[in-house]
């Protein structure tokens, strides 16, 4: 479980608060969706979850332990069970090949090691004809699936996603929803950020909606309607 | 007029190094200036980049004359003087343009790496490693100005011939000479040298 207690996060001294006594708890096997307006503190509340921002004030807890307390080789082991994926997909030099496998380089893993995972993303996001393309060539929503699919080569155990939805097209929503899905069953958690859009919500067990930095828990439904 | 190969192979010579040891210093203060956010610093480098070459030359003939505190390196009127005055001479404009690259790549990819879980040395590498082409074109920019500085060759190469003579000094001392011939192909060889380099610095920087 990752868990964000009464968290304070501002990034300059100078600045206001972006996120104030703000919890926030992601669990095995449970989507949370993140709402609320522009500028509200979603992206950072997703940041702080990854163990990506160290927050002003308050604790950031992977499976009860306190990330922000460990020392950094412990943080990264730590911090490497969730994976965030940002709302502008960003991609290095070389092919949607060299950009799935990036993950696994960096964190020393062979690919075939992660040949399972690879094939199963490529197949369930439809990147299958995709793999050789310059990835710095990709469409809006072809570079958003590939970005996500980076992050599910790396089989995290908690997947932060901020705005996954906005760059697709119906048909990839739709495999992408039910990825999550299938992922969900598997007991991955996943947080989600994004507007009041219709496949969060569909696929979120709780919703946290964020407003001025603060925090606030609601039903699925009550936000629907 | 000395043998045009030799004079251009000199220039080159000089030019290139000057060129690398200012990137060695360079690239790093650049790093440094992108990483910890040290925005003063990057200013006094900006504002260095218009300094005039021919007080860089006269501060290094200061030094480096028999009088000066490193005069007994025997350095004046030597090609290293002028790798020397020339490497200051590029170095502002190595870090004033490679910090905003490296700012750049170190905000995008180095958030990249760090949430596909890379430790702030990888995440530190693959920024560097994407910005490898904009640095690339700052190298080739700082060349293509070393190649036809004269102020800095002229006070503290001495414009020897066969020793520190090179295409910028060949021209002036042609020109004065009235060998207006000579030093117009001496000024085209000069002019492709630095159209090439200013090129190949677009090519890459295109690339980035």
């Amino acid at each position: 479980m990752i868990e964000a207690r009464k968290v304070w996060l501002r990034y300059t001294p100078s600045q206001e608060w972006v996120l104030r006594d703000a919890s926030l708890t992601l669990a095995p096997g449970r989507i949370v969706a993140l709402m609320g307006p522009n500028g509200s503190g979603k992206t950072s509340m997703l940041k702080v979850l990854a163990g990506l921002i160290k927050p002003g004030r308050g604790e950031v807890l992977y499976e009860g332990s306190d990330i922000w307390s460990m020392d950094e080789s412990r943080r990264l082991q730590a911090r490497r069970a969730a994976v965030y994926v940002s709302e502008k997909p960003v991609m290095v030099r070389g092919t949607v090949m060299d950009n799935l496998l990036l993950g696994l380089r960096l964190r020393g893993a062979e690919p075939r090691q992660a040949r399972d995972a690879l094939d199963r993303v490529v197949e369930g996001l439809g990147l299958k004809g995709m793999l050789d393309m310059d990835a710095r060539r990709l469409s809006a929503g072809q570079a958003q699936m590939v970005s996500i699919a980076r992050a599910l080569v790396l089989k995290p155990r908690y997947l932060l996603l901020d705005e996954p939805f906005s760059h697709l097209d119906r048909a990839r929503r739709r495999l992408l929803a039910e990825l999550l899905e299938e992922l969900r069953g598997e007991g991955v958690g996943i947080a989600i950020a994004g507007h009041e859009e219709l496949y969060t919500l569909e696929l979120a067990d709780s919703v946290a909606w964020i407003e001025s930095g603060r925090v606030a828990m609601q039903e699925p439904g009550s936000v629907l309607i | 007029m000395e043998d045009l190969v030799g004079v251009t192979a000199r220039t080159l010579y000089i030019s290139t190094t000057a060129t690398i040891l200012a990137s060695l210093w360079g690239i790093p203060i650049a790093y440094l200036i992108a990483s910890r956010r040290l925005q003063t610093l990057a200013t006094v480098f900006e504002a260095l980049v218009g300094i005039p070459t021919v007080l860089i030359g006269l501060l290094l003939y200061l030094l480096l004359s028999k009088q000066g505190p490193l005069g007994s390196l025997n350095l004046l009127y030597t090609p290293t003087a002028i790798i020397l005055g020339e490497a200051v001479l590029v170095t502002p404009l190595i870090v004033g343009a490679s910090h905003r690259i490296l700012k750049a790549s170190i905000d995008t990819y180095g958030e990249l790496a760090a949430s596909l879980g890379a430790s702030r040395i990888q995440a530190m590498a693959l920024a560097l490693a994407e910005s490898l082409p904009g640095i690339a074109s700052s190298m080739a920019m700082a060349f293509s100005r070393a190649v036809g500085e004269l102020g800095i060759a002229l006070l503290v190469g001495g414009n020897l011939k066969g020793y520190t003579r090179t295409l910028s000094t060949s021209i002036a001392l042609e020109v004065s000479m009235g060998e207006y011939g000579d030093a117009i192909r001496l000024g085209a060889v000069l002019l492709s040298l630095s159209l090439g380099f200013s090129i190949v610095a677009r090519l890459l920087g295109g690339r980035g």
